[in-house]
């Protein structure tokens, strides 16, 4: 899940479909049989007229690609910009706040800050360092990476001077010297070999930028060796007066450990102030939220896709960063896997979808043979013969697909007073039946409101209607002036959506003209009622939570159907879970020992694969000496090892027959021997180099001193 | 300048900004910056700033009178060779202010460094010969020293030819009869650090047998130190130099220092009156007391409408009523944060204790961590609390759905031990656990956990199956490094290739218990309780 | 400073004195049969007589060893003018072979005009200094090895030892070794074939300022004859003070102030001190200078510290102190906790705080020297768990206890219970 992973496969996506490997190509080793073989399916899907399916298939899909993901991957770099601005901006103040506050103290002219003895402040509590923490609330600091720097930047933007320094500067090794010679490279632009804070004080004092602060950032502070920070912080603490330096501190998880880390003295020269990123699960709603809905284009996620990315997130790795490497690998595959993914440019781009006739690809026998053999285009247009109705199919396609999301997006307006996270609604709605839709008005929704409190606390479990169903009883529980406000996102939501559109301002109005009567128990409602006593008496509550909930309900009954039922979904949406899961984790270590086990599968050498089991002189030494580990327990007598794959090696399983048969002649017993010792040194270097090569891959562990004939396996992973 | 400058400090300088020293001068200091490639002076090792006598000197330390004026005696009037001088006494004694202010009293030359700024042997050396050489640096001479001096040999010679060169050049001012004398002070700060640098103690000996190695009469030695002599060992000793003990300050020094420079005294000794006496049963230095007062005087304030106003005895009453709740909360509270406005959800916890009892308070974990991470960090917290013997007890391959009965057997079984092991977890603290333990520790709690999500399987068929044990090894690896990057497990150095790494959990109880709150995790039935 | 008040001026010279060590040893240069005539007779013989010699000066610190071969050296170049080159080397700073080479080569550069390369090597020193052995021996010319704090050489491979000695058997050269050290069993470290090639002459300089310090006192505090000084001035100063000298009194705090410590340099401080608090309007020395002087100069630290202490270290130490009763073979910040615990559990004290709080004072514990880490392994792990030592013994404890203001009576209940 490094995001180094990301830019390095871009170049490596090539034409056509077969060369997708470079991109799987950390993970190619966890292909298990299922999942190969559907991918070779599908890569075999148009098997009808190979020949044309090549000639079209080669340059498009490329292109959509790229087209799909540069639009992708801005909007996600813009959305993540906006959700740091805030808290950036609130630090910028913060820091020019506290630069006055340290200015105000006291401005020292040249010699007395560059004078090696304190200078009398009057602060009346000695000097201090302003300090920020930055909290990145999550363990995992992939996501954070490119946080800091952005951080640094902006700063610098606002006339800071500015240093990242990060764990690694802060080692045992070159103590308070190491951290202090970064600081002063990144402030002074030169390599100082005897690094000293006068220098630091010096420089800032000769360029004349002493209504600059300098902030020092220092990204993950847990990491950082405590006693070099501890040095570092009072070390700083002399010249604070001199040198107005103000701290930025990274905590990835909770002001706990940095008060592990720092000693008492420390902490007391810190005046402390916090600042909290975005969580992770608040990023990826706005991620999804600007990708998968807003901005309607073409590609989206199935529901076991979503289902398993969601599952994947809260369970293995909650990071944004793998999100989006999925988005990128599902678009890709999607692509290059569905041979009418050209259409998507169509979608994309606003050309929209007239002219689509025209196009010739469109036109095309396979295409057509394609899009023949999509069960939803047949539902949705009992089809004569070979000519299709693209215009109306995609067209529809497209209108359906706005009116869900943008449905979405209202039932998460509402969502959201209760912290229902976009991405559970979003993964319920896609897994919503059209049955239990028809099915789904208030009485049902208030028998499920029962199990949805009842499961409200833990946020793992996504329920049949838990989601929407508590969305639905949330909107009676609403006050009048959030129901406006509800209505005002609404209003800006359905834009561009005339049904729901004009519905929603017609709400509005009747809200305005019962606003006035609705005065009196407006206050009471204000407080707002809990769901317990809104369960009582909900039905006899003020109409207008009613109408804005039933208008809802009619809407979710005209306008949603399951995504199986819109025409062509296939084209948008990818939901083929086991491509992406095995794109997506790789299993090395269970791969590695497998192959090792079964070598001859991938070296097809002729000598050794008829025979398999049996071990042959002829096999990779390696892949033998594994095999014959696994009689042993998890500590390995080196000795028996060595005999048994000496014995292995040296006589061939044939002439072992030979043996058994007839009496070893004594010629024939000392042949055989001076054989032996011939190749005995040979052995021991073979032998001596797959341990080796064992150990390299992490599934040994050499002779420790107190059992030194015996190696460990490292057994886990299979 | 260690915690030693203290409120009175402050109050000097405001004295001196009201008769316009600094604040008069910041205009033509801005000046004086902007061309800063002045050439150093002689003049410039003297005190900056309006001299003070004698009287305002003890004024602006109160409860510092004897050692001022036992100073200045050893210090003696201009000329007067001296021993060297031990001034030692707690943190924050005012030790450093009152010999640089004492040096602002009687304007002689000296040369301050402290062990804090320069933390290597040969950045000290360089800073001194800087400070002696009148030498600057500046960009344009690339910020380099004066000399570079490592051996303390080196260090010693040139230590020798500048002090008699910049001797010389202060009798030859004598004679145009500049005030300064032709004594030259070396004042080392923060001594007790320099025991650290080397285990050998050369640089102590060095430092102290300075006086004896220079044969200059007219250098005048000033260690300023936390600790007093008796913690400098060294095999052969040294010539003592002669002690001048600060004291920490008592009750009504402190009171005369906080009530120094006030803007309402009687308002703030009301206040002292309630919070000092119980803050000084914890600490006595300055900086602490008054890290702690300065937010509880805020709170002090809250109900008063001017604070010129004298408040009268109800008032008082009703303030102190008012402070009581917040005296006892900051009396365990040792670092405090204060959030921003524009965080609101925040700022209900204002500040954070070590106390676990308060930490309940804020009860989920406030940082995202996806599940298998919290599955793992607490594998390795019971792999780092119970003995590895109990493992096989506490972890039947059922799942510990019956591991009740077996831990009380186990513990029926070791009644004695328990003394033992209690002792030595509360010495030793976690104990370290090779991976395979961790990972077998994970897999059995993961199989029991999967109950508390199952509800989740059945939801997403063969997604949440595969989603949580598929891929699971390289996976729970990815975890365990980003479990150590964030400081929650430490690895015990040992080359990867080799793998028998050992590793220890280091996070305290109570976030455990959090997060395994947050998974419905039985954690005390897996704990080994003693 | 010619109309200064007299008395300054008195001060002056005296302080001027104390803080010279050659003046003050000069004292033992008139003495007969000192180690100064019989350091004098080793050097000058052997200047004399163009021959080789080596001797140890050794003497606990501050008992002049180094002022009486400043005072030999000066002499003799007094005597023989040009005859003598002396280097001066010191085991703080040249202990290490090359750069006491160096030293060396520098020395005997800036005393015979010849440059002095900073660049050059090991070997390259060392066959300048046997070339000069050699010059200096054809020349008459005797070099004086000054090697102060002499043990520190012996660290190593005593190389530098090793060649100077063994330069030295050659006919040819003409040298002396002086050894100062403080170490008496400083011979004692040399390796043998070092102490083979050394002759075993070594000078103990015993101090016995019990009667030697009236003479001292007298050397350094009876005024000159002075320019500066008015003759009456000196003259009243100087009774006055033999008065003091003679007086019972004074006997009594000089017998106090030996009873401690008696070495030069101690003396050196307490009449430092007492010089200092001399009353300069009265313009002459009191008794009660020195009996102030006295208390200044013998320090109680842990006593001091224990009164810095607050009441919450205070219970921390105690709460130590009877974990090492209940003979815990190691203690930590954690069992400390423990026991606090329980006091406070038995007790229900008024100062029970956050453990936080207390972590606080401990490391106030560990700055103030009362408690020090058991051993410098576990660096990485957390400051609770390391092990800790009590520094301070029961007695000291108990001491401080009953010498603290306002000390909670509990304390010494609990001291008292298990002492």
């Amino acid at each position: 899940m490094a995001p180094s992973a990301d830019p390095e496969t871009s170049p490596s996506i090539s034409t056509t479909n077969s060369d997708l490997q470079p991109f799987f190509l950390l993970h190619k080793a966890a292909s298990r049989k299922p999942s190969s073989k559907t991918r070779r399916r599908i890569d075999l899907s148009p098997k009808p007229s190979d020949a044309s399916a090549q000639e079209y298939n080669d340059n498009l899909p490329f292109d959509t690609f790229k087209l799909l993901w540069s639009n992708t991957q801005s909007i996600i770099k813009d959305v993540l910009k906006n959700l740091n601005t805030t808290v950036f901006d609130g630090i910028d103040k913060w820091v020019h706040a506290s630069f006055d506050a340290i200015r105000a103290s006291r401005t020292p002219d040249f010699t007395t800050a560059t004078s090696m003895y304190p200078i009398p402040n009057n602060v009346p509590i000695g000097a201090q360092i302003f300090t920020a923490l930055l909290f990145t609330k999550n363990v995992e600091s992939v996501d954070d990476i490119s946080t800091f720097a952005d951080l640094g930047a902006h700063l610098r933007s606002n006339g800071c001077l500015v240093a990242n320094l990060t764990s690694i500067d802060f080692s045992a090794k070159n103590g308070v010297g190491g951290c202090l010679k970064t600081l002063l490279r990144q402030f002074l632009l030169a390599g100082i070999d005897a690094p000293e804070m006068s220098i630091l004080a010096s420089w800032y004092y000769e360029q004349e930028n002493y209504d600059k602060p300098l902030i020092v950032i220092i990204d993950d502070v847990e990491r950082c060796n405590s006693s070099v920070l501890n040095d570092f912080i009072l070390m700083l603490r002399e010249w604070v007066i001199k040198v107005p330096i103000i701290l930025v501190l990274g905590v990835a998880t909770s002001v706990d450990a940095l008060r592990n880390i720092l000693c008492s003295s420390a902490c007391l020269y810190l005046s402390v102030c916090e600042f909290n990123l975005g969580t992770p699960a608040e990023r990826m709603d706005a991620v999804i939220e600007t990708v998968l809905l807003r901005s309607c284009q073409g590609f989206n996620i199935g529901k076991h896709v979503s289902a398993f990315l969601r599952n994947y997130f809260l369970r293995h790795d909650g990071t944004l960063t793998l999100f989006v490497k999925a988005l990128r690998i599902s678009t890709a595959q999607q692509v290059f896997s569905e041979p009418l993914s050209f259409v998507l440019r169509k979608l994309v781009n606003e050309e929209g979808t007239e002219g689509l006739n025209g196009d010739n690809n469109l036109l095309r026998e396979p295409a057509i043979k394609r899009a023949l053999e999509l069960p939803s285009l047949q539902r949705f247009c009992e089809t004569r013969g070979n000519c299709i109705d693209w215009v109306s199919a995609l067209s529809e396609l497209k209108r359906l697909h706005q009116l869900w999301s943008s449905l979405v997006m209202c039932l998460y307006e509402v969502g959201r007073y209760r912290k229902i996270s976009l991405l559970d609604l979003y993964c319920e709605m896609l897994k919503l039946k059209p049955q239990n839709f028809c099915a789904n008005d208030l009485n049902l929704v208030e028998k499920d409101y029962a199990t949805a409190v009842h499961n409200y606390q833990s946020p793992g479990c996504l329920q049949d209607n838990g989601y929407v169903g508590r969305a639905f009883q949330m909107l009676g529980d609403f006050s009048a002036m959030e129901l406006c406000k509800i209505l005002d996102r609404w209003e800006m939501l359905t834009r561009g959506i005339a049904e729901i559109h004009e519905k929603v301002k017609e709400l509005q109005s009747q809200m305005t003209l019962e606003e006035k009567q609705l005065r009196h128990d407006l206050r009471k409602e204000s407080k707002k009622p809990t769901a317990r006593t809104y369960k009582k008496d909900w039905t006899s509550k003020s109409t207008l939570n009613e109408k804005v909930a039933s208008f809802l309900q009619s809407m979710f009954r005209e306008y949603i159907q399951t995504i199986e039922s819109i025409p062509l979904h296939e084209i948008i949406f990818f939901d083929n879970v086991d491509n992406l899961h095995t794109a997506l984790i790789g299993d090395p270590r269970r791969r590695i020992q497998a192959d090792l086990l079964e070598s001859r599968k991938f070296l097809k050498c002729s000598c050794c694969s008829k025979n398999d089991g049996v071990l042959v002189p002829s096999m990779h030494h390696t892949s033998i000496m594994y095999t014959l580990v696994q009689e042993h327990g998890d500590l390995v007598n080196v000795h028996e090892w060595f005999h048994s794959f000496m014995a292995v090696i040296s006589n061939p399983p044939l002439q072992s027959k030979k043996k058994l048969r007839m009496s070893p002649s004594p010629k024939k017993r000392k042949d055989s021997k001076e054989a032996r010792t011939k190749t005995d040194a040979s052995i021991q270097a073979e032998f001596c180099r797959a341990v080796t090569e064992l150990q390299i891959t992490g599934l040994l562990r050499m002779p420790t001193k107190r059992r030194p004939d015996y190696v460990q396996r490292v057994g886990f992973g299979l | 300048m260690a915690k030693d400058e203290s409120p009175q400090v402050s109050r000097r300088t405001t004295r001196a900004s009201l008769n316009s020293t600094p604040n008069s001068k910041a205009p033509q200091e801005h000046s004086k910056a902007t061309n800063p490639s002045r050439p150093l002076t002689i003049k410039d090792l003297v005190f900056r700033g309006k001299s003070i006598n004698l009287d305002e000197l003890i004024n602006s330390f109160p409860g510092r009178r004897a050692q001022i004026l036992e100073l200045v005696q050893f210090l003696g009037p201009l000329n007067s060779p001296m021993i060297p001088l031990f001034v030692y006494g707690g943190a924050s004694t005012g030790k450093t202010s009152t010999v640089l202010y004492m040096f602002r009293h009687l304007k002689r030359p000296f040369i301050y460094c402290s062990c804090v700024s320069c933390y290597s042997p040969s950045i000290l050396f360089e800073s001194i010969l800087n400070q002696i050489l009148l030498h600057r640096k500046n960009e344009s001479g690339g910020y380099l020293s004066a000399k570079r001096c490592e051996r303390p040999s080196d260090f010693v010679n040139s230590l020798g030819e500048a002090l008699t060169a910049l001797i010389d050049s202060l009798k030859g001012n004598m004679r145009k009869s500049s005030p300064y004398g032709r004594m030259v002070y070396l004042v080392f700060d923060h001594l007790e650090l320099v025991r650290q640098w080397d285990k050998s103690d050369s640089i102590i000996s060095l430092l102290f047998n300075l006086y004896t190695l220079l044969k200059i009469p007219e250098v005048g030695l000033i260690f300023i130190s936390r600790v007093s002599l008796d913690t400098f060992q060294s095999d052969t000793g040294f010539v003592e130099p002669f002690p001048v003990y600060f004291p920490d300050y008592t009750e009504d020094d402190l009171h005369q220092i906080f009530m120094s420079n006030q803007a309402n005294p009687k308002l703030y000794s009301s206040f002292l009156d309630l919070v000092l006496r119980p803050f000084y049963r914890i600490t006595r230095r300055v900086d602490e007391l008054s890290t702690a007062f300065s937010p509880l005087f805020k709170k002090y304030c809250e109900p008063l409408g001017d604070l010129v106003a004298v408040p009268n005895e109800d008032m008082k009453r009703k303030l102190f009523s008012h402070l009581q709740p917040f005296i006892s909360l900051s009396l365990n509270e040792t670092f405090t944060i204060s959030s921003q406005p524009l965080l609101k959800d925040r700022n209900l916890r204002k500040s954070v204790f070590k106390k676990p009892g308060v930490c309940e308070t804020l009860d989920e974990i406030d940082f995202h961590m996806s599940t298998s991470a919290k599955y793992l960090l607490i594998s390795a917290f019971l792999a780092s609390r119970n003995p590895a013997t109990l493992d096989a007890s506490l972890f039947d391959s059922t799942g510990g759905t019956d591991n009740r009965k077996k831990k009380r057997k186990v513990s029926e079984k070791s009644i004695d031990q328990k003394e033992a092991k209690e002792q030595e977890i509360l010495m030793k603290g976690p104990g370290t656990f090779p991976l395979e333990r961790l990972l077998a520790i994970h897999q059995c709690i993961t199989s029991v956990g999967e109950y508390s999500l199952d509800d989740e399987e059945l939801q997403n068929g063969e997604l949440g199956a595969d989603g949580s044990d598929s891929g699971s090894m390289s996976d729970i690896l990815l975890q365990l490094s980003s479990l150590c990057s964030a400081n929650f497990i430490t690895k015990g150095g040992s080359c990867p290739l080799e793998g028998s790494t050992r590793y220890r959990s280091i996070v305290s109880e109570d976030v455990v218990l959090k997060v395994a709150r947050s998974l419905k995790f039985p954690l005390s039935k897996y704990l080994y309780r003693r | 400073m010619g109309g200064a008040n007299p008395a300054e001026v008195a001060q002056f010279i005296i302080r001027s004195r104390i803080a010279d060590p050659c003046f003050v040893h000069s004292l033992f240069s008139q003495l007969p049969d000192s180690n100064y005539s019989k350091l004098k007779y080793i050097i000058s013989s052997s200047v004399t007589e163009a021959c080789n010699n080596s001797v140890l000066l050794l003497g606990s610190r501050g008992c002049g060893k180094t002022a009486v071969l400043e005072l030999v050296l000066e002499d003799l170049h007094k005597e023989h003018p040009d005859m003598i080159s002396v280097v001066k080397l010191n085991g703080l700073l040249h202990s290490d072979n090359n750069c006491a080479l160096k030293e060396i080569a520098r020395q005997v550069c800036m005393e015979h005009q010849l440059q002095f390369s900073k660049m050059a090597s090991f070997d390259e020193n060392s066959k300048f200094l046997l070339s000069i052995l050699r010059e200096c021996g054809l020349a008459h010319k005797t070099i004086v090895f000054v090697l102060e704090e002499f043990d520190l050489f012996t660290e190593g491979k005593q190389r530098l030892l090793y060649s100077l000695l063994d330069a030295m058997q050659s006919v040819l050269s003409q040298a002396v070794v002086v050894g100062v050290s403080c170490r008496l069993d400083a011979d004692q470290l040399l390796e043998k074939r070092v102490r083979s090639r050394f002759s075993h002459r070594k000078l103990l300089f015993l101090t016995s300022p019990g009667e030697d310090f009236q003479r001292l006192a007298e050397h350094i505090l009876l005024l000159p004859m002075d320019s500066r000084l008015p003759n009456d001035f000196r003259a009243s100063f100087n009774e006055k003070l033999l008065n003091i000298l003679a007086d019972e009194e004074f006997k009594g705090v000089v017998d106090q102030l030996c009873y401690s410590e008696s070495s030069v340099s101690q003396l050196l401080r307490f009449l430092f001190c007492a010089v200092c608090h001399m009353d300069l309007s009265s313009g002459s020395l009191s008794i009660q200078n020195f009996k102030s002087a006295l208390p200044s100069i013998q320090r109680q630290p842990k006593q001091e510290a224990l009164k810095d202490c607050s009441v919450l270290q205070l219970y921390l130490l105690v709460c130590m102190r009877r974990l090492e009763v209940k003979e815990l073979e190691l203690c930590n910040f954690n069992s400390i906790m423990k026991e606090y615990k329980s006091i406070h559990d038995s007790f229900k004290t008024s100062d029970y705080y956050a453990r936080n709080v207390c972590l606080r004072a401990f490391e106030h514990l560990l700055q103030r020297g009362l408690v020090s880490f058991q051993d410098n392994r576990g660096q990485g792990q957390s400051a609770e768990f390391r092990p800790v030592k009590l520094l301070i013994s029961w007695h000291e404890l108990q001491q401080g206890l009953q010498s603290f203001r306002s000390c909670p009576p509990l304390l010494h209940k609990l001291m008292d219970r298990e002492g």
